[in-house]
């Protein structure tokens, strides 16, 4: 069988094919919508049409067997119509209210959790990992699965006061919402690269490479034609391995997770945060990082148990104050945790009034 | 200016770096424009066909560059 | 078809409620030997601690310098299958809808030419077809551009615009999230497929604040939707929420960011002028509440991950924008951006860090932007600023 004749240039297909009718005669015109559980949410249009939507998570890394059977369940219910989210969910779409209870038992038959909408954990945004990313300084599908193996009634059932946006990273590259994430984990290195003087001259360039680094830790080493890292100023980010494959920083012993609270992005209240840090680090213990399923429980429990309603992560710890966080959590505060990069300054407390 | 000139021109800019600086395509697209006192869409054309043709390749680590394909 | 390979560590994550991702690779693998050698390179890195993928590459479709990652395994002699596993980026329809026939049209290619293993989906956005081999890109590439799908940007390049759900099935969408991307996706095909900027450029486009695809924290172009009029009140709604519960002066009065919300147990009143428009109370009472008036975006720009010096938000450039078809204005404003980039951004520098390096003031002269107090959250603190001599008597 012959190739088909390529094409460059086309961008990808126009959304409105894939719209359901529904969506079509009523794009723009949704009135209101309503949860009617962990899962289903209704949208009514200004015409009185309903949408129903059930939401399913996906472990985002499936396979062509997963989405033939979610395409099968899409052609009995949906007439062949779905959606993903933004946070790996797959959303059947249908405007037949009688087909919305069999369309569920379908799914719970299948073993799908159902859930995801509201004050709730969603499903994890995250990266690739030690499944597919070179520069990975732990996986994060596994993580992901351990964190929501231990969560799934706050995705299927259990009410926040707010909902709550985990996120993993697996290095500091941070290719997921990270930075901005209610509680979030990330691969951290704490060695500085070994430069490997072989291969640099040959596979870097040294400017660019002298250039990656924020610190001013990376200088020529002209005997060599290589390069230096001064092991003082290094804080083993990493965007140095980015640059330069020669200069190699995974240390299976050291590199492990961090654990960072309080962001968001929504501008809803208080406008959006950054996530802060809170566990500098905790080993890589695959398969199930008991560790770091441990610190996030306990987070996630001290916050659900305190926070008011509508409250964020975020919004919360910034009412109670820093301070009282770490007593709650009984997380060890460190050197670690003052701010000696770019933004410190804005860090530091310039009041003398605080909580013991 | 000819567009097998232009080509030309970029192909002996690519060649020269080699091993001194990886080019970025808007490094050659200002060289080159700013050399020969030619539009810089030109140039862009004129990249667009010697990478059409695979006598230019993009590479990227670290970020994005125009070199000559390794041989096979 | 070798014996399936032995994942003593992974097969611990089959146990548990949630979906397993090892069962995923495990399905792909009694089909495909890449994805069997995949599954034994995992349990390798479980087993080690550490990754064993090199990165970067030459390798492509013709005519393009992005959509395909370049992956290669650092111990292919122990798992050949995975020796190359590159990734392709498909540019996914606005929103991620789909219909059942296309996904299953992708995945008769992918089953055919790939490991059979993909991403639903990337943190960009892509349809992510994760792992095949060198020599067979361009038969994928022809066979997916011929049924109409093109692939995503990687690389120094305009990265696959995004967008929320929007008017499709959102009533608090502002703009038309879903056709301006795929026009911003159209026009800059060029940017996309043939990298020539210092570094990456995301665009993302929300309906409204709440800004479900992150746009703000992830966007070097965050386009939000906003409005300019007054929220409108239907207080028959606004008793029926407080008769099913709501407390609605704890819930709704106090936790009004401006304090613009009186509720006197009868009736809900805003001062629409103090209103910042955060979205608040319309998300708590969507029935009841509902933006007014003219409708546009906000344009905000920079935002990155913490490479290289600590992470950065958008900031807002253009305090409300018309956002119709054909969306000239803004996609002029993207390019005279692109040009102040161009001229003075280094190799991976982010619009953002560039904005702080040379500043504001360099930056919306040049696009051409006046000052505005939409564009600060306060004045500087410090006295020290320039004066041009245009400025001086």
């Amino acid at each position: 069988m012959s190739t088909p004749q390529r094409k460059t240039d086309i961008g990808p297909p126009h959304y409105k094919q894939f719209l359901p009718p529904v969506i079509q005669k009523n794009y723009g015109q949704w009135k209101y919508h309503e949860e009617l559980s962990a899962g289903v949410m209704v949208h009514v249009s200004e015409s009185g049409d309903e949408i129903y939507t059930v939401r399913v998570a996906s472990p985002r890394l499936i396979s062509t067997d997963f989405i033939r059977e979610i395409s099968d369940i899409a052609d009995k219910y949906c007439d062949g119509y779905l959606r993903f989210t933004s946070r790996h969910n797959v959303e059947f779409l249908l405007s037949d209210k009688s087909k919305l209870e069999p369309l569920q038992k379908e799914l719970k038959d299948k073993g799908f959790a159902i859930g995801g909408i509201g004050n709730r954990v969603s499903n994890l945004v995250h990266t690739q990992g030690w499944v597919h990313c070179h520069s990975a300084a732990t996986d994060a599908s596994g993580l992901v699965k351990v964190l929501m193996d231990e969560f799934y009634d706050y995705f299927t059932s259990k009410e926040l006061p707010s909902r709550v946006r985990l996120a993993v990273a697996c290095c500091t590259n941070m290719c997921g919402a990270v930075h901005c994430s209610d509680i979030a984990l990330v691969g951290v290195h704490r060695k500085p690269p070994i430069p490997d003087h072989e291969r640099i001259p040959n596979q870097c360039e040294i400017p660019s490479t002298i250039g990656s680094c924020p610190t001013g830790a990376i200088s020529p080493d002209p005997a060599k034609k290589s390069l230096k890292i001064n092991d003082e100023k290094c804080m083993y980010c990493g965007n140095c391995y980015s640059v330069c494959p020669a200069l190699p920083i995974a240390d299976p012993d050291n590199d492990g997770v961090a654990i960072v609270v309080g962001g968001k992005v929504g501008s809803l209240r208080n406008g959006p945060k950054f996530s802060k840090l809170v566990y500098p680090w905790l080993p890589n213990n695959p398969p199930r990082w008991p560790e770091v399923v441990n610190a996030v429980k306990g987070i996630l429990e001290v916050y659900a148990k305190n926070a008011r309603k509508h409250e964020r992560v975020g919004e919360w710890v910034e009412r109670i104050g820093w301070e009282k966080f770490f007593k709650l959590t009984g997380i060890p505060f460190t050197f670690q945790h003052i701010d000696d990069f770019t933004f410190a300054r804005e860090t530091w407390r310039t009041s003398a009034a605080f909580k013991w | 200016m000819e567009k097998e000139e232009i080509k030309q021109k970029i192909y002996g800019l690519v060649e020269k770096s080699v091993g001194k600086k990886k080019l970025k395509s808007s490094d050659i697209q200002k060289t080159i424009s700013a050399e020969a006192g030619i539009a810089r869409d030109e140039v862009k054309d004129a990249l667009r066909e010697l990478i059409d043709e695979g006598k230019l390749i993009y590479t990227y680590f670290g970020g994005s560059f125009v070199e000559i394909p390794p041989k096979q | 078809m070798s014996e399936m390979r032995k994942t003593p560590l992974l097969d611990d994550l089959e146990k548990g409620p949630w979906p397993s991702f090892v069962t995923e690779m495990k399905k792909a693998a009694a089909k495909s030997e890449m994805s069997n050698d995949l599954l034994g390179a995992l349990e390798q890195c479980y087993k080690d601690k550490k990754t064993h993928w090199k990165h970067g590459g030459i390798v492509g479709v013709r005519g393009y310098g992005g959509g395909v990652i370049g992956r290669y395994s650092d111990i292919p002699e122990q798992f050949p299958g995975v020796a190359h596993f590159h990734t392709v980026r498909v540019n996914q329809p606005s929103a991620w809808f789909y219909k059942t026939d296309s996904l299953r049209e992708i995945c008769g290619i992918w089953d055919k030419y790939g490991s059979g293993l993909t991403n639903f989906h990337g943190s960009t956005g892509d349809m992510i077809l994760l792992g095949t081999k060198t020599e067979n890109l361009e038969t994928i590439f022809a066979e997916l551009s011929s049924r109409g799908w093109d692939l995503g940007g990687s690389g120094s390049a305009l990265r696959t615009p995004s967008c929320c759900v929007g008017p499709a099935r959102c009533e608090w969408s502002n703009i038309d999230t879903l056709d301006i991307t795929y026009s911003l996706t159209e026009e800059f095909q060029d940017e996309m497929h043939r990298p020539a900027f210092p570094y990456k450029y995301k665009f993302k486009v929300s309906g409204c604040a709440v800004d479900c695809v992150a746009a703000i924290a992830r966007a070097d172009c965050a386009i939000i939707g906003t409005w300019k009029g007054d929220i409108k009140i239907d207080q028959a709604e606004v008793q029926r929420y407080a008769k099913n519960g709501m407390d609605i002066n704890a819930e709704i009065v106090n936790m009004c960011p401006t304090k613009c919300i009186t509720y006197n147990g009868k009736e809900l009143k805003i001062e629409n002028e103090d209103c910042s428009r955060c979205m608040h109370c319309i998300t708590k009472m969507t029935k009841a509440l509902r933006p007014g008036g003219e409708r546009g975006a906000t344009i905000l720009i920079g935002s990155h991950a913490p490479f290289v010096k600590g992470a950065q938000l958008s900031q807002v450039i253009v305090p409300f924008m018309k956002m119709e078809p054909p969306y000239t204005e803004i996609k002029e404003l993207t390019r005279k951006i692109w040009e102040w980039w161009d001229e003075y951004g280094k190799n991976r520098e982010r619009i953002g860090e560039l904005i702080e390096r040379k500043g504001m003031r360099d930056f919306l002269e040049y696009i051409g932007v006046d000052p505005h107090p939409a564009m600060i959250k306060e004045p500087r603190r410090d006295p020290f600023y320039f004066w041009t001599t245009d400025e001086l008597k």
